[in-house]
């Protein structure tokens, strides 16, 4: 963070004269998305936009939800990783359309009404400390995750955790995601249960229990976090599943009542294209999701190394369903009885 | 005067743009409000699946409906264009049991939609939305109460549709008024054809040539061509009977010059007076004649080719009396019996020239004259018929033969005479002043003797 506040203090010393730093056009972006994960590409926007003054706010998904429906002046940009809330929102008209060559050739299954673009292309994966390693096989599918949960109960027993689904907004997206493909989905909870899981509200909190040793095994993590924090620690394996493995994206819009429309729409712009693109797939772990950006992370090196098995969250109206508040009692209800369905039966 | 008034291309021309404009106008409203309507079945249906699968989802629970919301109904209900979705289930309080339509869905509308599945197009936030609503009844085990669905979608994909079709009637219609115009252009050209091939036929003449057309004509041109050559026909009478006169009366005017030429030829031969004096009273005598003559003609000419003339109310007994009486006290007809039948008292009236009138009974009468032997009798008289009055004159000669009274009003015809010293052209006088008088000459043997020749006058009537 301090090394962002130096780099944006060293180009505010190398703006050009004729751009005094006062009369810079300002642009709020509102965030579900970790300012370190995201820095290079604000600091390249940055370096490409002079004259705009970006102001980065990264907020949980809940509260960049709440912000984009009540707090005025509205946000330029709005970012959250709860697909399901992003598009009710731009289902309700909060956004407005880009009509940009970057928006216009953004891929279609990655956008929606040509206002709300999916910008990364994160897995879900499964991480697990090298101390489960030594004592089984680690899991490598759904399915695997479910005979070590059933087969070594004791010794997992309180160290195996997950999102919240009340808490998370994407959290509760994954495990509705889940229990569509398979019901089996429904046993894992109830094994999760028995296990005595540790429900987070972040991804970052289920990594640092890792790292502490407080948990050896997490289900449903970010992809494009873990990775990241994997690199720095050795301890922490990441898994993507192997019979399929869930797709998350970033969906970013340009908010209907935007201050500085002009600087939100070039902000979009830059994330939807090329050169945004190539930071994302280069520079950060969050996956470029344009087949033509090569980089160590792009969703095609994905595929390459994984295979077909990769199920985007679909970025059209049937995330509505997720949000729908009947829907929402149902499955709360349905997981707060399978999670305890176990527990009385030892 | 010949003035050009426009085309008959451009006449062609504006009548085709206002039937095209006028049935394309027609025909364009009816294309928009059917393809509006083609785009809203089109897109109701989806409506419609989307309450059905909505309606399938929903269970009794505790005495609430509890609906696991079908994601496939948000899909089938934002369609491939991406609309906005809106959606509702009310309970039968009206209350939201779920849903993103904010209480749009007014009490009015809820029981619109309890007897029958309803369509509306509503505003909702400023955006026009076109909304769906069905009631259903479901069983349950503690409650049987109602819900209603109400299921909505933006416009987008409507107008887009709509659009669409509309485009493509629109670019078929264009297409076909411009095949339309070229095919009229065409027909044109083709129908105007004749009228050129006429043209041609006519410049190609002689300025003299006055046969009948011989051409292939449309029905449409028949009349045309015909009163063409109706005109033509008329000319060459006309031409004919010019040069005819034109002969005949150098003929005439021939006959008394070589008869003068030669009575002169043999005085000057002789070298006694009383041989000068007989021919210079027979050259006097001649020179008369033909002085006459000269001035028939004249009057002639001047009666078949006058411009206009000068019709007053006149007395015909009055004028007929004035005349005959003069005439009976001329030199030339002391030798007939020339008489007057009794007159009405009360004036005749017709519409008439008095000179022209006078004219003609002098010709009558100089005619009469001529060819009857001395001492014959000569009756003038006149007879009223109810609208018209026939001026008649009879006398006691010899008469003609049948074949010859048809001609007799023909310039120079003699009836078969050569023993007179008239020109022929007396009735022919008469005729051309009856003509200008709308007047009919009839000509007749009169019964047992001489001939008749009555002048029918239309009678001026008093009114006017």
């Amino acid at each position: 963070m301090p090394r962002h506040w130096l780099a944006c203090l060293l180009l505010v010393g190398l703006m050009p004269p004729d751009v005094p730093a006062q009369s810079r056009m300002p642009l709020v972006v509102e965030a579900a998305l970790d300012r370190q994960v995201i820095a290079p590409l604000l600091d390249a926007f940055a370096r490409a936009h002079t004259d705009i003054a970006l102001e980065y706010h990264d907020r949980s998904t809940l509260e960049v939800d709440r912000r984009a429906r009540e707090v005025r002046p509205a946000p330029d940009v709005v970012i959250s990783s709860a697909m399901p809330w992003q598009l009710a929102r731009v289902n309700e008209g909060l956004a407005q359309p880009l009509d940009s060559d970057e928006a216009r050739h953004w891929p279609a299954w990655a956008k929606w009404r040509n206002e709300v673009f999916g910008f990364t292309f994160e897995p879900i994966v499964t991480v697990y400390r090298l101390d489960l390693a030594r004592h089984m096989i680690p899991p490598t599918t759904h399915a695997d995750l479910h005979t070590i949960l059933n087969t070594h109960q004791g010794l997992l027993r309180g160290r195996v955790t997950t999102y919240s689904p009340g808490r998370s907004g994407v959290g509760y997206t994954l495990f509705q995601q889940d229990a569509r493909y398979s019901p089996r989905f429904w046993d894992l909870v109830a094994a999760m249960g028995a296990a005595g899981v540790s429900l987070e509200d972040n991804t970052q909190a289920m990594l640092d229990g890792l790292t502490e040793g407080r948990y050896w095994v997490g289900y449903n993590l970010l992809g494009s976090y873990a990775m990241h924090w994997a690199q720095t620690h050795p301890e922490v394996i990441v898994q993507v599943p192997q019979d399929y493995a869930l797709v998350m994206m970033r969906m970013a819009f340009v908010h209907r009542d935007a201050p500085h429309p002009a600087a939100a729409r070039a902000f979009v712009d830059f994330l939807l294209g090329i050169e945004g693109q190539r930071i994302l797939a280069g520079s950060t772990p969050l996956f470029s999701v344009l087949p033509e950006v090569i980089g160590p992370y792009t969703a095609q090196r994905l595929r390459d190394q994984v295979g077909e098995r990769l199920y985007p969250i679909p970025i059209n109206a049937s995330l509505l369903a997720f949000v729908d508040r009947l829907r929402r009692d149902a499955f709360m209800a349905r997981w707060n009885r399978e999670i305890s369905i176990l527990e009385d039966g030892d | 005067m010949i003035v050009v008034d426009g085309t008959l291309k451009r006449r062609l021309g504006v009548w085709l743009l206002a039937t095209v404009g006028i049935l394309g106008a027609c025909l364009l409203v009816e294309a928009y409000t059917s393809a509006q309507r083609a785009a809203d079945r089109a897109y109701d249906s989806q409506l419609e699946a989307a309450g059905l699968t909505i309606a399938e989802a929903i269970q009794w629970q505790d005495g609430r409906p509890i609906v696991e919301m079908p994601a496939a109904a948000f899909q089938i209900l934002a369609t491939d264009q991406q609309e906005r979705v809106f959606y509702a289930i009310l309970d039968t309080n009206g209350r939201e049991v779920t849903g993103n339509l904010d209480g749009a869905v007014t009490p009015a509308w809820q029981r619109d939609a309890e007897d029958e599945s309803v369509w509306m197009t509503v505003q909702h936030h400023g955006t026009p939305i076109r909304l769906h609503g069905r009631e259903l009844t479901s069983a349950g085990w503690e409650s049987l109460d109602p819900v209603q669905i109400w299921v909505g979608h933006t416009l987008s994909g409507r107008e887009a549709l709509a659009g669409d079709l509309f485009v493509r009637t629109l670019t078929r219609f264009l297409a076909m008024v411009l095949v339309a115009g070229l095919l009229m252009l065409l027909a044109i050209r083709t129908a105007l054809g004749p009228v050129r091939r006429l043209r041609q036929l006519l410049r190609q003449r002689d300025a003299d040539d006055i046969h009948p057309l011989h051409a292939r004509v449309p029905g449409e041109l028949y009349d045309m061509a015909e009163t063409l050559n109706a005109l033509l026909a008329r000319q060459r009478e006309g031409r004919d009977a010019l040069l005819r006169f034109t002969a005949d009366a150098s003929h005439q005017l021939k006959t008394p010059l070589a008869g003068l030429q030669s009575t002169s030829e043999l005085a000057l031969q002789s070298d006694r007076p009383d041989d000068w004096r007989q021919a210079l009273e027979a050259v006097h005598g001649s020179a008369a004649r033909t002085s006459r003559l000269a001035g028939q003609l004249l009057s002639l000419a001047r009666l078949r080719h006058a411009e206009e003339t000068s019709l007053a109310a006149t007395d015909l007994p009055a004028l007929l009396r004035d005349t005959v009486m003069e005439w009976a006290e001329r030199d030339v007809a002391q030798q007939h019996d020339l008489g007057l039948t009794p007159l009405p008292d009360a004036p005749l009236r017709i519409q008439g020239e008095p000179w022209s009138l006078r004219e003609m009974i002098g010709n009558l009468i100089d005619n009469a004259l001529r060819y009857t032997p001395p001492g014959s009798e000569i009756t003038l008289g006149l007879e009223r018929h109810i609208d018209s009055v026939t001026l008649s004159i009879e006398d006691d000669g010899p008469g003609v033969s049948d074949e010859l009274l048809g001609r007799l009003h023909q310039p120079f015809e003699r009836g078969g005479r050569q023993d007179t010293q008239g020109s022929g052209l007396g009735l022919a006088i008469v005729d051309s002043i009856a003509r200008r008088h709308d007047a009919v000459m009839s000509v007749r043997n009169a019964p047992g003797h001489g001939l008749w020749i009555g002048i029918r006058f239309p009678l001026l009537t008093e009114e006017t």
